[in-house]
């Protein structure tokens, strides 16, 4: 109805030859807020002064991929009105311990401008930055404090239980509080018991993943019972039979991961198999619960799963101690999945087994078990066999995440030819092999991204050989809509790079590791790939380090972390790890940072030529 | 005579995951640049003599070259730097030297040393990879050995990195 009503507005502002009157701008005013999507809305900001204007008083959220490519004071004179914002910081590589723990992404100055200018913040999300106590007290203490509903501190680290504590106390309408493999300081379980005490809202808890031993199943409870909407709960280890009582308090749950099976110590043999079950069978699910995930999950432990099988949508495996067998099992009464995480374990076999009962897979990410053969199954190993199977049953596939032992061109085309609904592929070719069935992977790639229309994100780590120079064309050429791609031994040449560069028309975030170009390719590509904004690279070939001064251009920050060697110690002896040099590059609109740590060097072109 | 043999897998070859290297040809080459670097400044001649005479001792004292400036390798070379090889290199008799076998893409050398050279030749390993590594074709992986740190593979390759998350789950998994 209303949109009709502006539609007659419009007519009747044109037909009387009225340009921007009164009439024309209530109309843009009433539309624009529903115009949702970043992309459309960072399109309407452009179209003139007054759609910029509307658009900047009724933006509701902002994504800042990197924290360093705007200012919060910027941020706050833009968009006065802001309810959500996401902040990303470390590289995604600190995720695979590859980035040093100081090398930046503090929320400090963000807090201090949410508590001065921000009094709506509903919702804040931290991904990968440095997150102090300090910080958590003046978000708990500031305005926003007060009206805040989501907040997500994901890996994330700097903080301690001390500033959950005053979240748990002030923040009393947090719906969503999630700390998903954050680095935190345990000083005690209060802020868990504070939290359950003075929240009745809540919805979303996450701790899975953080090393938080103190907290107590008894507030758990707590918090369930005072939370009547408490739908989805992840926490750190906690033994499954302490958790008892929290499955008959949370009627609302839906998702549930962490925990964990623990055998009693000195028993061997058949008598664990029902003892375990024994222990745990008085564990009832919720009736709704229809994701889990838990930890240590082991074939004694499996059939306490059997009965809600049927109904689970999501599953989590990879922490789970299941062979290939136990999958198999598992798997083939999981009808209704659609969302799988879990090691190569799983095998080719368990591929075969989700391609014939799981037809409604959508997510799939099969990550690398341990590299010792004793301590995964000798089946556990995913190949071209399992991801043909996989292409042909599951044909809803969006997301295929995978650590492969072994791959064919064929698997690749399958994919391409079966998995229309690809947004997203990832393929990693472990290093144990000595030899692959079937390389290079040039037709394999070309035909995987012609057949995957929707395709967003690539990524694709070979090894010396897996793809020559006109594969790497061919990524180039077919790959039209990407827009984030990792790539890890490809190609053969600072050719191949070159022709790469001058397609991939979308890319805005490109990684690299462990590539064979040089210094002068690696600036001429970021200065070819049009839509680049962010780009990291680890491990190339280094002819000239003066070469990457082809690349110095306004607004666009180059930053170094030159190779290092990292000492770790790790019980009587000391590991030692050489890291490679980083290149790392982005656009920013407020130049150098100025928080660099001693690893890490801002590119001077002034330093290099001397 | 009893000797113990200390074996100093100096490049992490029995670590070495990825496709063994070719065997490299003996020959009269004089650069081992395709090597990537780091045994390049022993030269050739000196490492064929020392293997044929491995087992027999050595008769002959020989010079090596000393480690060059550091330009394009990938790592500081290895420092068997020239006066500490000659000296292992000198017949020793006494009951205190042991053979030292250093592996080396599919070369073996075989010098007699004392522990006390030894224990110079490694602290010289140590000292030259400590010292920052400028080239951005650093690499390697690491092999954990008591202190005694050793460079990592040298076949241009650095291993695929674990998540985090991951890697925590194996650890605890070996600790139950």
């Amino acid at each position: 109805m209303k949109e009709q009503k502006s539609i007659k507005l419009i007519r009747c502002g044109s037909s009387s030859g009225m340009g921007s009157g009164g009439a024309d701008e209530t109309v843009w005013e009433c539309v624009i807020p529903y115009v949702q999507d970043p992309r459309d809305r960072d399109a309407v900001s452009l179209v003139c002064k007054r759609w910029y204007q509307i658009d900047a008083l009724t933006r509701k959220h902002v994504t800042i991929a990197l924290c360093y490519t705007a200012t919060p004071e910027r941020l706050s004179r833009r968009f006065p009105h802001l309810e959500s914002l996401k902040l990303k910081g470390k590289p995604r590589a600190a995720m695979f311990n590859l980035i040093p723990e100081d090398w930046g992404g503090y929320v400090t100055s963000w807090v201090e401008e949410i508590d001065k200018s921000f009094c709506r913040m509903k919702a804040l999300h931290f991904r990968r930055m440095i997150v102090i106590d300090a910080d958590l007290e003046m978000l708990a203490k500031s305005p926003a404090g007060k009206v805040l509903e989501v907040l997500k501190l994901d890996k994330c680290s700097g903080f301690s239980t001390d500033g959950l504590l005053i979240i748990g106390r002030l923040c009393r309408n947090l719906k969503t509080l999630f700390m998903e493999e954050s680095t935190i300081v345990e000083k005690d379980g209060e802020w868990l018991h504070e939290l359950a005490l003075n929240n009745t809202v809540l919805e979303n808890v996450n701790f899975y993943m953080t090393d938080l031993t103190k907290v107590r199943s008894t507030d758990l409870e707590l918090m369930a019972k005072n939370c009547p909407s408490l739908t989805s709960v992840k926490i750190s280890d906690c033994d499954i039979s302490d958790l008892i009582g929290f499955f008959k308090a949370a009627n609302a749950l839906e998702e549930f991961g962490g925990g964990s099976f623990n055998e009693p110590p000195g028993q061997i043999g058949e008598g664990v198999f029902n003892e375990q079950l024994g222990r745990y069978s008085a564990v009832s699910f919720p009736p709704r619960l229809c994701c889990l995930g838990l930890t240590y999950l082991g074939k004694a432990e499996m059939p306490l799963i059997f009965p809600i099988a049927a109904r689970l949508k999501k599953l989590d495996l990879l922490y789970a101690l299941l062979d290939t067998a136990g999958h198999c099992d598992l798997l083939q009464r999981c009808l209704n999945l659609e969302i799988l995480e879990t090691r190569n374990v799983i095998g080719d076999r368990g591929l075969e087994v989700l391609a014939q009962f799981c037809k409604k897979m959508k997510r799939l990410r099969i990550e690398r078990g341990a590299d010792e053969q004793e301590m995964e199954d000798v089946e556990g190993i995913v190949s071209q066999r399992g991801l043909i199977a996989l292409a042909q049953g599951c044909l809803d596939l969006e997301y295929l995440a995978v650590y492969v032992s072994d791959i064919t061109n064929e698997a690749l085309e399958c994919i391409g030819r079966y998995s229309k609904n690809m947004c997203d592929f990832r393929l990693v070719l472990l290093d144990r092999e000595e030899t692959i069935t079937d390389l290079p992977l040039d037709n394999g790639v070309r035909s995987l991204l012609i057949g995957c229309e929707k395709l967003r994100r690539f990524a694709l780590y070979l090894r010396p050989g897996g793809l020559t120079d006109l594969g790497l064309s061919y990524i180039g050429r077919y790959s039209p809509k990407v827009r984030w791609m990792l790539l890890g031994y490809v190609g053969e040449s600072d050719d191949g790079l070159l022709v790469f560069s001058k397609g991939c028309p979308s890319l805005q975030k490109l990684e690299m590791r462990g590539c064979c170009f040089s210094e002068r390719a690696l600036a001429m590509a970021a200065m070819q790939l049009t839509s680049l904004r962010y780009l990291w690279v680890q491990g190339y070939r280094s002819v000239n380090r003066l070469d990457l001064l082809k690349m110095v251009r306004p607004n666009w920050n180059i930053e170094l972390i030159p190779a290092r060697r990292v000492y770790v110690q790790d019980a009587n002896e000391q590991v030692i790890f050489d890291h490679p040099a980083h290149i790392l590059a982005y656009y920013s609109l407020v130049g150098q940072r100025t928080d660099f740590p001693t690893t890490v060097m801002p590119l001077d072109p002034n330093a290099l030529l001397n | 005579m009893s000797r113990s043999a200390i074996e100093l897998d100096f490049f992490g070859m029995e670590k070495e995951l990825s496709p063994p290297p070719k065997l490299p040809t003996f020959a009269r080459r004089r650069s081992f640049r395709d090597i990537q670097g780091v045994i390049s400044k022993i030269n050739p001649e000196v490492l064929k003599t020392v293997i044929a005479n491995g087992s027999s001792g050595l008769n002959k004292s020989v010079t090596v070259p000393c480690t060059p400036k550091e330009d394009h390798t990938i790592f500081p070379p290895l420092p068997v730097h020239g006066s500490n090889l000659r000296q292992s290199c000198e017949p020793k008799r006494s009951a205190e030297t042991a053979p030292m076998t250093i592996f080396y893409n599919g070369m073996v050398a075989v010098f007699d040393v004392s522990p006390h050279k030894a224990k110079d030749i490694l602290l010289h390993a140590e000292e030259e990879a400590q010292k920052p590594a400028e080239s951005s074709d650093s690499k390697g992986t690491g092999s954990s050995s008591d202190q005694k740190n050793i460079l990592g593979t040298l076949n241009g390759d650095f291993p695929i990195a674990r998540r985090k998350s991951l890697q925590r789950f194996l650890e605890k998994r070996k600790e139950r």
